[in-house]
């Protein structure tokens, strides 16, 4: 009985905009469920609390978290990003995630990663790595395979071309299903791509023009509504033919 | 101990992204879509007060504010005025600029903006002189960064030249009790002057890559990181070239140098077209700004004004300027000085500028300050003592100030004339009635004095006779013929 209203309570909130100091569930009536709580909330005793302005979301069945848009990244445990190598040392490479702090990727983070085979990154390499430590005391912790030990498309990317967005914009080209502008872009060109929480986005295809016209077309759909990004796609494939 | 990032580190640039830009241009491509020679959208904006403008090039932002004071000229160049350029590279712009003293690139930027001010003489020195070797005007000109997105010469420069172009000054003249003093003018009451600016020099960058084979115009952040060499042309919409800048980088041959220049100056005048475009616009919105204050007031005012003019005394005169809220206008002041001379009050000036004013309808059109003669037994008062606070409602002077405007110096005694009568003081008229009066006089002094000199004197005297007999006969005549009526 008291699960119900703290239940509704937290529907009441899901999808809407949040401000630090809200309490958004109640704990008292959960005593046999575990939560994860995710970016911008905090447990207050028998409470969770709000850190971060932004729009609660809920992943079924018990992840919650706080999603909001910014150009400055914070780090996130699972968060998969993408990052530039700055220096090399003993035994971590120094990665820069556009975190207040940088990030630190150890050399044996890899599929079958041994101290005879540490990969060489030159300064500037640009890697798809995943935070598997955050902590906004201590430098986050970043790592070349997924919780398996497998690669998983993690490590550095070649050629192609890389901007920086913001976080919301990035989150929408990750959502599932597809974002509509990802969809059409698709359809006429052929293109990879590569998206970072953290706002940096790396796109690679046969030619310069294709590089150029989708990230600028990523760029400029931030604001627009899915139909409007598919009338964008539409007019800028008609100008190229 | 967390490891944190070195601050002259702190934007990195990915090799992906370094590569790409290279290959891009090779073909001819722009990161951003551009074609080699094409410039961002540049936006000029204006502040409220003059001289302050914001520009935006792209994501390049820059604002503008000129200011300026009285100092003592340089030694060696007693008659010119002194230009100042002060660069403030804010580290919001960039993560690599510091607080405090300017940076390598900051001085160079303003360096390079002020040599093509400076050298080509575009904003005139000698105008700015008030008093020589003693009193000059010293205009400073403050560009702030606020975003560095690429390019800030150009973006720096075309702010300079927008808050250079809007700026006014206030007026000064020399007088005072021993006519040594210098007196600044309110900017309320005296209209301001514009610089005087012969020319407007413009700066193009140009990027090199690839060993000088390939360049582009107006580089970005991304493109400027990457880019081998660097040149700024400065050039006026005249083709003169006013500055160029190459400091380092890669060499280029003399023939890419030409082209470069040659680009230039196209470029240099689609932008001074904008510029002009853009201070135009402000100035028509500066000066309806100040015509549109008169409120509905003016109306009624106005058939006041026919009414009470009628049987008044000349005592009363001052009280009657006042409630006159708008007068018609005589563009020029030649009708002023015979009107000064005559000692009675009568209607008919009354009559026609009671008419006239229902004709006002923002334009400039009949003015006429002394609608009713005032005795010389009335004047009395100093000249000019504009520093103090005028009691004068804005519109009034807004009005006359914007509307009768020439840059002749009897159109500045006009306008100093102007603003004195419609105070609500009764010395202001007379001050002004004085000092139409001491520019008349030393007028027909002269003029006789040349004659005498020249032994037609006899030529002049029958003149002025003339001239005075005629404006007496137009003054009574009307009075006459309405009692005869």
């Amino acid at each position: 009985m008291n699960s119900m209203p703290s239940d509704s309570a937290s529907m009441s909130f899901v999808d809407r905009v949040v401000v630090p100091g809200d309490h958004v569930l109640d704990l008292t009536g959960m005593a046999n469920q575990t939560i994860k709580l995710g970016a911008g909330l905090r447990q207050d005793g028998d409470a969770i609390s709000v850190m971060k302005a932004g729009k609660l979301r809920i992943s079924k069945p018990n992840k919650y978290w706080v999603e909001s848009s910014h150009k400055r990244y914070v780090p996130c445990v699972e968060d998969t990003v993408l990052g530039i190598v700055v220096d090399s040392k003993f035994d971590n490479f120094l990665v820069d995630i556009k975190a207040p702090m940088l990030g630190l990727l150890p050399v044996l983070a890899f599929e079958g990663g041994t101290r005879r085979n540490i990969p060489k990154f030159e300064i500037g390499t640009l890697l798809y790595v995943r935070v598997v430590k955050a902590n906004n005391t201590m430098n986050p912790e970043l790592s070349c395979m997924d919780e398996t030990g497998k690669a998983a498309e993690f490590g550095p990317l070649k050629d192609g071309y890389m901007f920086e967005t913001s976080t919301g914009l990035a989150r929408m080209l990750l959502s599932s299903p597809p974002c509509p502008i990802l969809e059409s872009l698709g359809k006429s060109l052929s293109y990879e791509i590569a998206i970072g929480l953290n706002g940096r986005v790396w796109v690679n295809a046969a030619s310069p023009s294709t590089v150029i016209l989708v990230s600028n077309a990523i760029m400029n759909s931030e604001f627009l509504s899915a139909a409007q990004q598919k009338i964008m796609v539409e007019k800028l494939m008609k100008r190229l033919q | 101990m967390p490891i944190m990032e070195h601050k002259s580190m702190a934007w990195r640039m990915s090799v992906n992204e370094r590569k790409f830009i290279e290959t891009a241009l090779a073909s001819d491509l722009r990161v951003d879509g551009r074609r080699p020679f094409d410039y961002r959208r540049l936006n000029i904006k204006f502040g409220r007060e003059d001289g302050c403008s914001e520009v935006q090039l792209g994501e390049t932002h820059v604002m503008a504010y000129v200011t300026s004071e009285l100092v003592q000229p340089y030694r060696d160049r007693p008659n010119e005025g002194i230009l100042a350029i002060f660069t403030d590279f804010s580290p919001m712009a960039d993560p690599s600029f510091e607080a405090g003293r300017p940076g390598e690139s900051a001085i160079e930027l303003g360096r390079v903006i002020d040599r093509g001010l400076r050298e080509s003489r575009a904003v005139d020195m000698e105008s700015l002189c008030v008093v020589a070797g003693k009193l000059v005007w010293s205009i400073q000109v403050d560009l702030h960064i606020i975003d560095n997105g690429g390019n800030l010469v150009d973006a720096a420069n075309v702010a300079a030249l927008a808050a250079l172009l809007t700026f006014q000054r206030p007026e000064c003249t020399v007088g005072g009790d021993n006519g040594q003093d210098i007196i600044i003018h309110d900017p309320k009451v005296v209209e301001p002057l514009p610089l005087v600016i012969h020319h407007l020099p413009i700066s193009v960058t140009f990027a090199f890559y690839n060993k000088g084979d390939i360049m582009v115009i107006d580089p970005t952040h991304k493109e400027e990181s990457v880019m081998g060499g660097k040149m700024t042309a400065t050039i006026n919409s005249n083709g003169d070239v006013c500055a160029i800048q190459k400091a380092g980088g890669e060499g280029v041959m003399p023939s890419v140098v030409m082209q470069c220049i040659r680009i230039a100056s196209v470029k240099a005048a689609d932008i001074t077209s904008k510029l002009k475009n853009a201070v135009e616009v402000y100035n028509t919105e500066r000066a309806l700004r100040k015509v549109k204050r008169h409120p509905s007031k003016m109306a009624h005012q106005v058939s006041v004004a026919d009414i009470t003019l009628e049987d008044k005394q000349v005592k009363d005169l001052p009280r009657h300027q006042a409630k006159m809220a708008c007068q018609p206008y005589i563009g020029s002041s030649q009708d002023d000085e015979p009107k000064v001379d005559t000692r009675t009050s009568t209607n008919a000036d009354g009559n026609s500028s009671g008419t006239h004013a229902d004709a006002f309808v923002g334009g400039p059109s009949k003015w006429d300050p002394y609608p009713l003669r005032v005795g010389t037994s009335q004047v009395l008062g100093t000249l000019t003592v504009v520093k103090e606070e005028q009691v004068v409602s804005d519109d009034h002077r807004a009005v006359e100030c914007s509307l009768d405007h020439t840059t002749t110096s009897s159109s500045g005694t006009v306008s100093v004339s102007d603003a004195m009568q419609k105070s609500n003081t009764s010395k202001s008229l007379k001050d002004a009635v004085k000092c139409l009066l001491e520019f008349f006089l030393p007028v027909t002094m002269d003029f006789w004095m040349t004659s005498v000199a020249t032994e037609y004197w006899h030529f002049a005297v029958v003149k002025v006779i003339v001239l005075c007999a005629i404006r007496c006969l137009c003054q009574w005549l009307p009075s006459k013929l309405m009692k005869a009526l």
